[in-house]
């Protein structure tokens, strides 16, 4: 059996609309990151690899099973989706185990199983509680403790870290470090290189539909660090949390938003800027988002893209 | 195939929540319960004319031999002496003419008297409902709403939704990522509709039959039952079954075909009434067709009714039952057949749909 995710010449249109074409790669084990502006075809890719929707052209194999075979490529592979709905009355636990009981566990194995993907992703004060109550950042990691619940070898992550705040973003982080040392494959999705680009052995950058470039971060990263990233943060205490932020060496800009409930952070190096920021987060300021500018990493791939040309 | 069968059971227990329990489907209960009412609501009105009628003869006792003596021709007193005083008399004087109106009941059956001039000029017995008239309105009310109307739109609800639901919710894709074929996925979500299609409307078929029969004497119940009632009770859930059956499959490929489900439910109905004038091949792909010839009791035809409403309660050629289940399934299975192969290469495209 190929230990790869392989898709060849694959294209997809809708009518006239294009998805994604003629996109040809070869996915090895590791965390790969699919990083493109919003628009860009990474969820068609995504969707395509799971089999939620058929090329018009081309092939794909993920490790060497058709997408067309649910009942042998599900048993490998686990997908959280970008879609924020659920499956109406249903508490945490058995969203999950509801599930799982289709891939042939028994009762007592899929209890024990649910729960301890739960554990995996710190929702198990909530496991018993309606999704309909959760969060935006309960609802993403009870929709990757799904993805994760049967131990797959392939992992499909649409935009996993929206939404969570920085010590659930570093803690999903860990999870996928976790999974990729293991010897699998964790494929991720971001509209933010920045968000990514630290736990990413390949990164795969998508516009338009087009896979624009492949490879390994560094490269990459090495002309990233001349472009100040903009971070917005929402926090109380705005006021405190900007003067301890300006503190920071990386820091090259901070500006307080109108109502005085946030700020907008440019930084040179963002993966230091959010350490730092997890350690503001710990000394008493209520940090309620954080999210990079979308503007920024328009200009970022305007920049990137136009690098290819030169 | 053990595992098929074993993840089919499971779809059908996720779903099965779905269909009884939502929300959206509480219109289903409604229609299921309508004819439930209608009956209910007939019997209680015999029950109450049944007791003022046993007063009425309890106060004016007079016996059903004494009351069917009296012919044509006699006068007011003569047949106050054979029968007593009605209940209840009503006069009318003209110049010319008189006209008295004498009821009387035996606890039965009213007799109304009509006198002209002092003379019994007419007779009308107005007998209480009895088992065969009652079992010729249900065949009626079965046939014309329930198999054609509440069954029909009964299972547009439930078995549209049961993909197309899912779509709206953007919640089908959690199915489309577990180990499970495309095809054990519709026939687990068929089976669950099928299972509180059957539960709903077999139900309201049984309650229906009950509350029809409430005011009936026990001892006319049993010898009813006892003389193919039970045939007949099994017959019409059998029909409401098959119906289920029947309609189920072609709505469930209709909510994959289909983004508005009303208009092949539209389609469907037309087509499923417009089955007498068609040639016989095509009658055979409809589901009433096949329901017509299963069921136990021809509504009666009478002058009043309208020439469409004769068509629509006449079997064009009814077939025997066991054809008409041979039928019945095969037009299912081609339907369901066709569901699934477009289950199989369903897409998640929630934004289109």
């Amino acid at each position: 059996m190929s230990d790869r995710v392989i898709l060849d010449n694959v294209s997809r249109f809708y009518g006239e609309v294009l998805g994604v074409n003629r996109v040809t790669l070869s996915v090895p084990p590791g965390i790969t990151s699919l990083v493109g502006p919003n628009g860009s075809g990474k969820t068609t890719l995504m969707n395509l690899i799971m089999g939620l929707v058929r090329p018009t052209r081309g092939d794909i194999r993920v490790l060497g099973i058709s997408p067309t075979d649910p009942e042998r490529l599900f048993r490998l592979c686990g997908y959280a989706t970008q879609f924020d709905s659920f499956p109406r009355g249903m508490t945490g636990f058995q969203f999950i185990s509801s599930y799982l009981r289709l891939s042939g566990m028994s009762h007592a194995d899929c209890q024990r199983t649910t729960a301890f993907a739960i554990g995996r992703v710190n929702l198990g004060e909530a496991a018993h509680r309606k999704i309909a109550g959760y969060s935006k950042g309960m609802r993403q990691r009870i929709k990757l403790a799904q993805a994760i619940a049967h131990n797959p070898r392939v992992l499909v992550l649409d935009e996993p870290l929206n939404g969570l705040d920085p010590l659930v973003r570093s803690e999903t982080i860990a999870l996928f470090r976790e999974f990729a040392a293991e010897g699998r494959h964790v494929i991720v999705s971001s509209h933010i290189l920045h968000e990514v680009d630290t736990i990413s052995d390949q990164v795969i950058l998508m516009s338009n539909g087009y896979v624009v470039a492949e490879g390994q971060i560094r490269g990459v990263r090495e002309e990233m660090s001349e472009h100040p990233m903009q971070v917005i943060i929402r926090c109380t205490r705005a006021n405190l949390l900007a003067s301890r932020v300006f503190e920071q060496e990386n820091v090259v800009e901070v500006r307080l938003h109108a109502d005085g409930g946030g700020l907008l952070v440019k930084t040179r190096d963002a993966d230091r800027f959010y350490k730092a920021l997890n350690h503001l987060a710990l000394d008493g300021i209520g940090i309620e988002s954080v999210a990079p500018a979308d503007d920024n990493v328009n200009s970022l791939y305007e920049y990137l893209i136009g690098g290819e040309d030169r | 195939m053990r595992q098929w069968l074993s993840q089919i059971g499971l779809v059908v227990r996720l779903e099965m929540r779905k269909t009884f329990f939502s929300k959206r489907g509480i219109w289903v209960y409604l229609l299921a319960l309508a004819p439930v009412l209608i009956f209910l609501g007939h019997s209680l009105s015999e029950i109450s004319n049944r007791n003022e009628r046993r007063a009425m003869n309890a106060a004016h006792p007079v016996s059903t031999e004494a009351l069917r003596a009296i012919a044509r021709g006699l006068s007011i007193e003569e047949v106050v002496e054979k029968v007593g005083e009605p209940f209840q008399k009503l006069e009318f004087h003209r110049p010319r003419n008189s006209f008295d109106i004498y009821r009387y009941t035996d606890g039965e059956s009213v007799y109304v008297f009509a006198f002209q001039n002092n003379r019994l000029e007419n007779i009308d017995r107005r007998d209480r409902d009895t088992i065969p008239k009652d079992a010729l309105i249900f065949a009626g009310v079965f046939q014309f709403f329930y198999l054609r109307l509440a069954i029909f739109f009964g299972c547009v609800g439930v078995f549209t939704n049961l993909f197309r639901g899912e779509m709206l919710d953007k919640s089908l894709h959690f199915y489309l990522l577990t180990p499970v074929r495309r095809e054990v996925l519709a026939v687990g979500k068929y089976l669950a509709g099928l299972v509180a299609t059957v539960v709903i409307f077999c139900g309201s078929t049984f309650l229906q039959m009950a509350a029809l029969s409430l005011h009936f004497e026990g001892n006319e119940i049993a010898e009813y039952l006892s003389s193919g009632g039970w045939g007949h009770v099994a017959s019409y859930i059998g029909v409401t079954a098959a119906a289920c059956v029947g309609y189920g499959g072609i709505f469930l490929a209709a909510g994959l075909l289909f983004k508005n489900p009303i208009i092949p439910a539209a389609i469907v109905l037309v087509w499923e009434n417009l089955n007498l004038f068609l040639p016989a091949a095509l009658k055979k792909v409809s589901v009433i067709f096949y329901l017509q010839s299963l069921s136990p009791v021809i509504p009666p035809t009478d002058a009043g009714m309208s020439t469409i409403q004769k068509l629509l309660v006449t079997a064009a050629e009814p077939v025997r039952p066991v054809w008409a289940v041979v039928g019945l399934l095969t037009v299912t299975i081609l339907v369901l057949a066709v569901a699934a192969r477009k289950a199989r290469k369903l897409e998640i495209n929630y934004s289109t749909d």
